[in-house]
């Protein structure tokens, strides 16, 4: 993977003076604590919440706060569609994308130029100017409260491709591409046995961050999906916030459930999405 | 390119575009293959363009068109009113307010968070130990969703039982209503904004900053200059394209602005004055509350026209910034 | 050992709930499935356990969600015609709005609801209808007939009187509420007197024969009805002299201020009872109080059960509806709840009339309720009512904070609304 080792040695290659790791110790608690924070609520019941001192210690809760959450929003299925919704539109980015931008990366085609640019110039275009048309197409389309309304429009990302590219063209040597052909391999038969297996890392970094930007995307979900009947995790979770359920803890449980599947993931593939995002990985919102 | 943040790609030598170039092969099946090769490309792009072209760029032109009249999302097309739409627009008030309330949390959120992101990215470049673990710690925060942090951040900052009071009150300075006044409102959604995204933009810089030429640095070292005066003549500069990116990209981020500012303001509305009211969240209320689609349409381009505007301020203002020392 | 094993328990109904909300839909065995949503907690678990008892083959699918979310999707779901439930809630001011949309809903009229008539109090039949008449869009709930709760140890504290006879006489006049409000404030300042300025104003629109709109042509007149500006002024001084402790029900503070005790009086519809109860818990038990509003009764809130036409069972549907809305399960609503039948034999019923709520010091809650069903003259509502009253909330919300002098924040109103209007 193209991470560059050579880290530069700096004129302070004493970096380990205690300055440098107190400041660091700083940044990761302040980045950690609103987390902490959520965990301990999560703990608590209510009254504890309310009676308004902060509280540092976890309470004995948990599992109230955690069925309650279950019972008070329809959160099993929640879960459930965020992970189909996740899960699709994580596959189909990294299909669809490795294709393009393979095809944009190592192959020749008229109008290579101007069809890139095209899509290079969709990534400006901020994603609510479409909404109204795109909440009509999605009624007349009967698909208004259903999974389809967020999968579809998902499938595809500029940024995808664009990166895509970025990574064929460091990962995918033009040599390979031509003497596989050379060989006689179509160019199917070229994206899956040359492209795809150069790609593999940077796949694994695409597929994580579709799905992330999917299990957390909120504006769209909360106008194509029918709050009470279909919504993701997102729109469940907002949903806590509001007066009928007035129990904080509650609140912060459904919050902290929402995020718990992202901190696994991140768990196990931390390194990784370290690495692809120092070498180009898009960060949608 | 603003995207092209790459220092690789530029390094490496692209093939020339032209069929010519290809060598001659020997191909088993010459006629098959030629369509192979002239149609495949186009396959493989096709899937992009189509969903392109549905959910990308008919919704664009039809937002146009929807904007150009009097058009309720559930009576439909009403009659045609040209402008109409946009001229309401400019004198609206609080389509004015949203797009005042979104440039200040924009500005309080993103300068502030790309400083730090900058400090950050210094100090993790120093020969670590654990260098995963700083890297991994401080992506944290960016995989919490929106919501997620709006909830929290909104409790952190709760008027009668929040932390953030509890504290102020306890050393002395009182409590504050952060949500009814506008200043301290941006400078919650501020706080949020920057909690998730300071730790990974600083990667971002981290990792331009360790392909800025080793022998430039020690140069300046050999020449005596500080820490500081590396820092700021040497390092900056090399990454200039990255800061442009980063600010860029924040920026359109922050123009989306919609669940932090909905959550703790307590509604579409941000408010009792609409405070906290955002573009998005304007739009939000006129076209899926109100639903005006047609007046929400006209917003939406209004954003689309900022969004330009703001890319190409930020273009030439951080180029000059950068290059200037 | 024994928590271990709980937690295990507990970890196996989270499964079973995500199992379940995989295959929770369709129902099977030519079963049909009639969802019922509300906003909020309607007390109606039990009555659908018994109806699914009298009617094999026909399941009851609650769904509960808050107040403005519930509305809002109604409006979407009836654009997009598709995801209303069977049954839905409609709070009576949000009528108006849905009313000009009464082809999206089925006329139960067709499916025989003037046979139903009879039970309801004429104004409440009357607000379910739309069309002229012509559709009958919602069978009646409950109505929010206008009662005050109190805190009986706070006004002990405060050196005020306790029982609720001469709590009344504490406030025949909104006026003398104030009055009471300074004396309070005097004698326990670390306790609000009123929850917000919102309720306040709510509660005294309420009783006003006419709002934001002419009861006669159903033009705007927010910018000259004097009774109108009467409560907005009234709201507001409360607010401006820290007088409210700035939660507004249905809202998270709110129930926290409650479990604190925050502040010491509130407009209570009959609805708000059950709020209350829930937010304040056990620890808060016996320390309400309920007794009689300033310048008599009103009504506030209240609500319809109507059938969207997009539904697969509409006809069976309206049975449920019906069946909900009958005299004998509206009154054990009450009983059980408090929300306050709309239906006279209910709440003339003895039964109904001698209820005491004990959470509240057993203050006789039917008498209270009841005895004001009689005579409620519900404020009109013009048809854009839900266009203009989030407009006053908010100027109201300005000047109860501080941010701007009321009549700054009442102006702004006023033109807001025209502008909203035109």
């Amino acid at each position: 993977m193209g991470l560059p080792h050579a880290t530069i040695s700096r004129p302070t290659r004493a970096g380990s003076r205690w300055w440098v790791y107190f400041a660091l110790v700083a940044v990761v608690l302040v980045s950690l604590y609103p987390l902490y924070w959520s965990i301990v609520v999560s703990t608590a019941d209510s009254t504890a919440v309310a009676r308004g001192t902060p509280m540092l210690i976890p309470g004995e809760n948990l599992w109230d706060n955690v069925v309650s959450v279950f019972e008070k929003v329809e959160f099993g299925a929640a879960l459930r569609n965020s992970f189909v919704v996740g899960a699709v539109v994580a596959f189909a980015n990294v299909v669809l994308s490795s294709l393009a931008g393979f095809a944009f990366a190592r192959l020749r085609f008229r109008g290579r130029g101007p069809l890139f640019l095209v899509v290079l110039s969709t990534t400006m275009v901020p994603a609510q100017l479409g909404v109204v048309p795109l909440f009509m197409l999605v009624v007349a389309l009967g698909w208004y409260g259903d999974l389809r309304s967020v999968i579809v429009p998902g499938l595809m990302n500029a940024f995808s491709v664009f990166w895509m590219r970025q990574a064929c063209e460091e990962s995918v040597p033009q040599e390979l591409v031509d003497a596989a052909r050379v060989d006689g391999c179509s160019l199917w038969r070229v994206y899956w046995h040359v492209a795809l297996p150069g790609l593999r890392p940077q796949l694994g970094v695409l597929a994580m961050l579709s799905f992330m930007v999917s299990w957390n995307d909120f504006f769209w979900p909360l106008i194509v999906l029918d709050p009470q009947n279909s919504p993701t995790v997102q729109v469940v979770v907002s949903q806590l916030a509001g007066g009928y359920f007035t129990d904080y803890s509650l609140m912060i449980t459904g919050a902290t459930l929402g995020v718990l599947p992202m901190i696994a993931l991140f768990a196990v593939l931390a390194r990784r999405l370290v690495n692809g995002i120092m070498s180009g990985a898009p960060r949608g919102r | 390119m603003a995207f092209d943040l790459s220092r690789r790609t530029r390094a490496r030598r692209k093939l020339p575009d032209s069929p010519d170039n290809v060598r001659t092969p020997t191909w088993r099946g010459h006629r098959w293959s030629l369509v192979d090769l002239r149609l495949t490309p186009y396959l493989m792009i096709s899937p992009f363009f189509l969903l392109f072209f549905v959910f990308g760029l008919f919704p664009l032109a039809f937002t146009g068109w929807i904007s150009l009249h009097d058009w309720q999302m559930l009576q439909g097309e009403q009659r045609f009113v040209g402008l109409g739409n946009y001229a309401d627009l400019l004198r609206d008030k609080h389509f004015r307010n949203a797009v005042a309330n979104t440039t200040a949390m924009l500005m309080l959120a993103t300068v502030p968070t790309l400083l730090a992101a900058l400090g950050l990215a210094a100090l993790l470049d120093r020969g670590l130990r654990g260098r995963m673990f700083w890297r991994t710690s401080v992506l944290v925060p960016n995989i919490v969703s929106v919501v997620a942090v709006g909830l929290v951040f909104s409790q952190l900052f709760g008027r009668d039982y929040g932390v953030v009071n509890a504290v102020l009150d306890w050393v002395g300075i009182g409590r504050v209503d952060w949500a009814t006044h506008r200043l301290t409102g941006y400078l919650v959604v501020a706080v949020m904004i920057m909690w998730r995204w300071t730790g990974y933009n600083a990667l971002v810089y981290l990792a331009a900053m360790q392909s800025v030429p080793r022998d430039q640095v020690e140069a300046a070292v050999i020449d005596g200059a500080s820490t500081w005066r590396v820092f700021w003549s040497i390092i900056v500069p090399s990454i200039r394209p990255t800061i442009i990116f980063t600010v860029i990209a924040s920026t359109i981020a922050g123009l989306q602005l919609f669940a932090e500012p909905r959550l703790f303001g307590g509604g579409t509305l941000g408010g009792d004055d609409r405070q906290l009211q955002t573009i998005t969240m304007y739009l939000y209320e006129k076209g899926f509350e109100l639903f005006d689609a047609g007046y929400a349409a006209a917003v939406s381009w209004m954003v689309f026209l900022l969004t330009l505007l703001c890319a190409a301020m930020n273009f030439s203002f951080v180029r000059r910034l950068a290059s200037s020392e | 050992m024994s928590a271990r094993r709980r937690g295990r328990g507990r970890w196996a109904v989270v499964v079973v709930a995500l199992l379940a909300a995989g295959c929770a839909t369709g129902g099977g065995r030519g079963e049909i499935t009639i969802t019922v949503a509300t906003f909020g907690d309607f007390g109606y678990q039990q009555l659908f356990r018994e109806y699914e008892a009298q009617h094999p083959g026909v399941r009851l699918q609650p769904r509960i969600s808050e107040f403005d979310p519930h509305h809002k999707s109604l409006v979407t779901q009836l654009a997009a015609g598709k995801g209303a439930a069977d049954v839905v809630a409609v709070e009576e001011g949000y009528m108006p709005q849905l009313r000009q949309s009464f082809d999206k809903f089925v006329n139960l009229a067709d499916l025989g609801a003037r046979d139903l008539q009879s039970r309801y109090v004429s104004w409440k039949w009357e607000q379910g209808l739309a069309d002229s008449g012509k559709v009958v869009m919602g069978l009646g709930t409950d109505m929010g007939s206008l009662a005050m709760c109190y805190r009986k140890d706070y006004f002990q504290a405060a050196g005020l009187p306790t029982d609720r006879t001469q709590v009344a006489k504490l406030w025949p006049t909104w006026e003398q509420y104030e009055r009471t409000a300074d004396r309070f404030a005097q004698a326990k300042p670390d306790v609000k007197f009123a929850d917000s300025s919102a309720s306040i104003y709510t509660a005294m629109l309420n009783q006003s024969e006419e709002g934001y709109f002419a009861r006669a042509d159903d033009s705007f007149i927010g910018d000259r009805n004097s009774n109108l500006k009467r409560a907005f002024d009234t709201a507001a001084r409360l607010g401006t002299k820290g007088q409210t402790a700035r939660v507004s029900p249905f809202t998270q503070p709110w129930t926290v201020a409650i479990q604190q005790g925050s502040f010491a009086t509130m407009p209570c519809p009959a609805w708000m009872l059950t709020l209350v109860k829930n937010a304040g818990g056990d620890q808060n038990r016996g320390k309400w109080d309920v007794t009689t509003v300033p310048e008599g009764g009103g009504n506030q809130g209240g609500s319809f059960l109507t059938v969207p036409r997009q539904g697969q069972h509409t006809r069976e549907a309206y049975d449920v509806a019906a069946f909900l809305t009958a005299p004998e399960q509206e009154k054990r609503i009450f009983l059980d709840t408090g929300s306050l039948p709309s239906e006279p034999s209910i709440y003339q019923d003895p039964g109904v009339v001698g209820k005491t709520d004990d959470y509240f010091s057993g203050a006789p809650v039917g008498k209270l309720f009841a005895s004001a069903a009689d005579g409620l003259h519900p404020s009109y509502r013009g048809l854009r009512d839900s266009v203009v009253r989030p407009i006053f909330g908010a100027a109201l919300g300005r000047a109860e904070s501080g941010a701007q002098p009321p009549q700054e924040a009442f102006m702004q109103a006023v033109t807001e609304a025209k502008t909203a209007l035109k």
